[in-house]
């Protein structure tokens, strides 16, 4: 931060944006302006201290900052902190009102595209995986494994921020050229731990027998000879398949499972009444 | 059993914060293995709460609030369910069959939440006009309200009513319907791995993908989703070094590198399935 030339911000209000941005950005989460309500509340320390002897100027920027505004959380930090560098350094004026709308605007669509993958689905697929294994082998130290992430994830955070507050309007081209690189190393490393988690986490067994002459014979252990874990592999494709189909969501795949479920269950009361029909 | 009122007050508070979390921080309280952990803690029965939470955690793996969706709320259901399957003492088969359904049916709640700050929206927009910024600042942290008592209600309410729902529940659902939902329950976390499949880069890097599941179904003696999880990460780190080595010998764009071996040269090697 020593190379941060800022001319009115001080050290003590990067620290307030910070943490108003990570407590605050989505408690006004709404329907009409989404995390806008929440943005202006993160910026609100910095607008403090360049407007607060300026009445218009304080509701050019106020109206501004309450724009529309969705992204990843823990990338809105790039964004928070290009936007008051800025405003450090150019003031509010028409011109730089709607360069900083711009930037908010068109930064947080990409950035939520990139913060969606690593933050969330990537971040998902590897902690709470392996906290939730160790959990159903009856460990409750996996619960660790989430808090030390948050704090690690709360680091890069504040790195996000300085880099925002460093770069600037420049960082939507040089920022987005690294982050594809590290993108597809942790997609890689959230494939690997998918594969694991199928074999690892659906542990369904078939429970079926039937007689050949006097042999009684189990289908889950000649299933297992062709290959293990071959029906939970089964649903995870079919899962995988049938959420790219139209109309099918994660909430309607949940009441597709049931019923698979439903019939899994109960095969043996099933077979047994095919077999009373026969 | 019923609950104590204790446990009915400390769970009612830990939902309310757990979505604060959720909204901030994410230090693992709003998601559904802390609930059933803290829950199986307060009324003695921390296995069938690990249990309970664990696999409902499984099942929304994939399933994260992305722009502002709304979720089926897994965290209330796996607190519910697994204070059910407790005070039942029918184990924790029982309490996951029942917290599918709970988690669906306060989905609503969510949504309900995120209306109910419009208003606050509303309220700032104006201030804002006014040049207000304090006015602004108190809107935005109203919004506390709406999100923490859409899942402390339902929570409390069921909770307290809990032995009743649960002896009706008991009485009214039949036998076959119970098995059937203790079996959708075992097969529910290859929705979580179904999201992250669509999520991931897949038909591009599905050797990996192949890689974690052979490692995990054939040598499920020597290996750990953790020892798997080093495996992913050797080749991820190999193949960030590789792309940056590329990215400074030269423009050419990074490369996939999708081979086992991991080695390979091969240039410009697309997959797509």
């Amino acid at each position: 931060m020593s190379d941060l030339k800022l001319n009115k911000l001080t050290k003590k209000d990067l620290k307030h944006i910070f943490i108003q941005n990570v407590l605050g950005l989505q408690l006004g989460w709404n329907y009409e302006k989404m995390q806008g309500l929440g943005y202006a509340y993160s910026v609100m320390p910095a607008l403090k201290r360049l407007y607060k002897d300026d009445p218009a100027k304080m509701k050019q920027a106020l109206n501004m900052e309450m724009g529309f505004f969705n992204t990843t959380p823990q990338m809105a930090h790039l964004i928070v902190g290009a936007d008051v560098a800025l405003q450090d350094q150019l003031g509010m004026n028409d011109e730089n009102e709607k360069a900083i709308a711009g930037l908010k605007t068109g930064l947080m669509g990409p950035f939520a595209g990139v913060g969606d993958t690593i933050f969330v689905a990537i971040y998902n697929a590897i902690i709470y995986s392996i906290t939730a294994y160790l959990a159903l082998s009856n460990q409750p130290i996996g619960l660790l494994i989430p808090v030390v992430g948050c704090l690690a994830i709360l680091w890069v955070r504040w790195k996000l921020f300085q880099v925002g507050l460093a770069q600037g309007t420049r960082l939507a081209t040089t920022f987005a050229d690294s982050m594809a690189i590290f993108t597809e190393g942790a997609s890689i490393l959230g494939l690997t731990v998918v594969g694991a988690m199928i074999p690892a986490v659906i542990n369904y067994k078939l429970d079926l027998t039937y007689k050949v002459g006097k042999v009684t014979m189990n289908v889950q252990s000649m299933l297992d000879k062709i290959m293990p874990a071959l029906i939970p592999l089964a649903i995870a494709l079919f899962s995988y398949w049938i959420l790219g189909r139209k109309h099918m969501n994660s909430t309607r795949l949940i009441f597709v499972l049931i019923l698979i479920g439903m019939v899994l269950g109960n095969l043996g009361a099933i077979f047994g009444w095919i077999g009373s029909l026969v | 059993m019923s609950i104590s009122a204790f446990a009915l007050i400390f769970l009612t508070i830990y939902v309310g914060l757990a979505q604060l979390d959720a909204l901030s921080l994410k230090i693992g309280l709003f998601s559904p293995v802390f609930g059933g952990a803290a829950t199986g803690l307060v009324m003695g029965d921390l296995k069938t709460g690990l249990i309970v939470g664990a696999t409902l955690q499984l099942a929304t793996l994939g399933v994260a609030t992305y722009g502002g969706a709304t979720v089926p709320d897994f965290l209330s259901g796996s607190v519910m369910g697994s204070a059910f399957a407790i005070m039942s003492g029918r184990g924790a088969a029982y309490g996951i069959g029942l917290a599918i359904p709970i988690g669906l049916l306060l989905t609503q709640m969510d949504i309900l939440a995120r209306m109910t700050n419009t208003i606050f929206q509303h309220h700032a927009d104006r201030l804002a006009l006014e040049g207000d910024y304090k006015g602004v600042e108190r809107n935005n942290l109203y919004g506390i309200i709406p999100w923490t008592v859409s899942r402390m209600l339902p929570v409390f309410v069921g909770l307290f009513f809990g032995s009743a729902v649960v002896k009706a529940i008991n009485a009214w659902i039949p036998a076959w319907l119970m098995t059937g939902l203790k079996t959708a329950g075992i097969i529910l976390p290859a929705m979580g791995i179904a999201i992250l499949m669509r999520y991931l880069p897949i038909k591009r890097y599905y050797p990996y993908f192949i890689l974690g599941f052979v490692l995990m179904a054939y040598f499920t003696k020597s290996f750990s989703l953790l020892g798997t999880a080093l495996v992913g990460f050797v080749f991820a780190a190999i193949h960030v070094m590789d792309a940056n080595e590329r990215k400074n010998n030269g423009p050419s764009k990074p490369n996939d590198n999708s081979n086992d071996s991991g080695n390979s040269d091969d240039e410009e090697v697309e997959i797509d399935v």
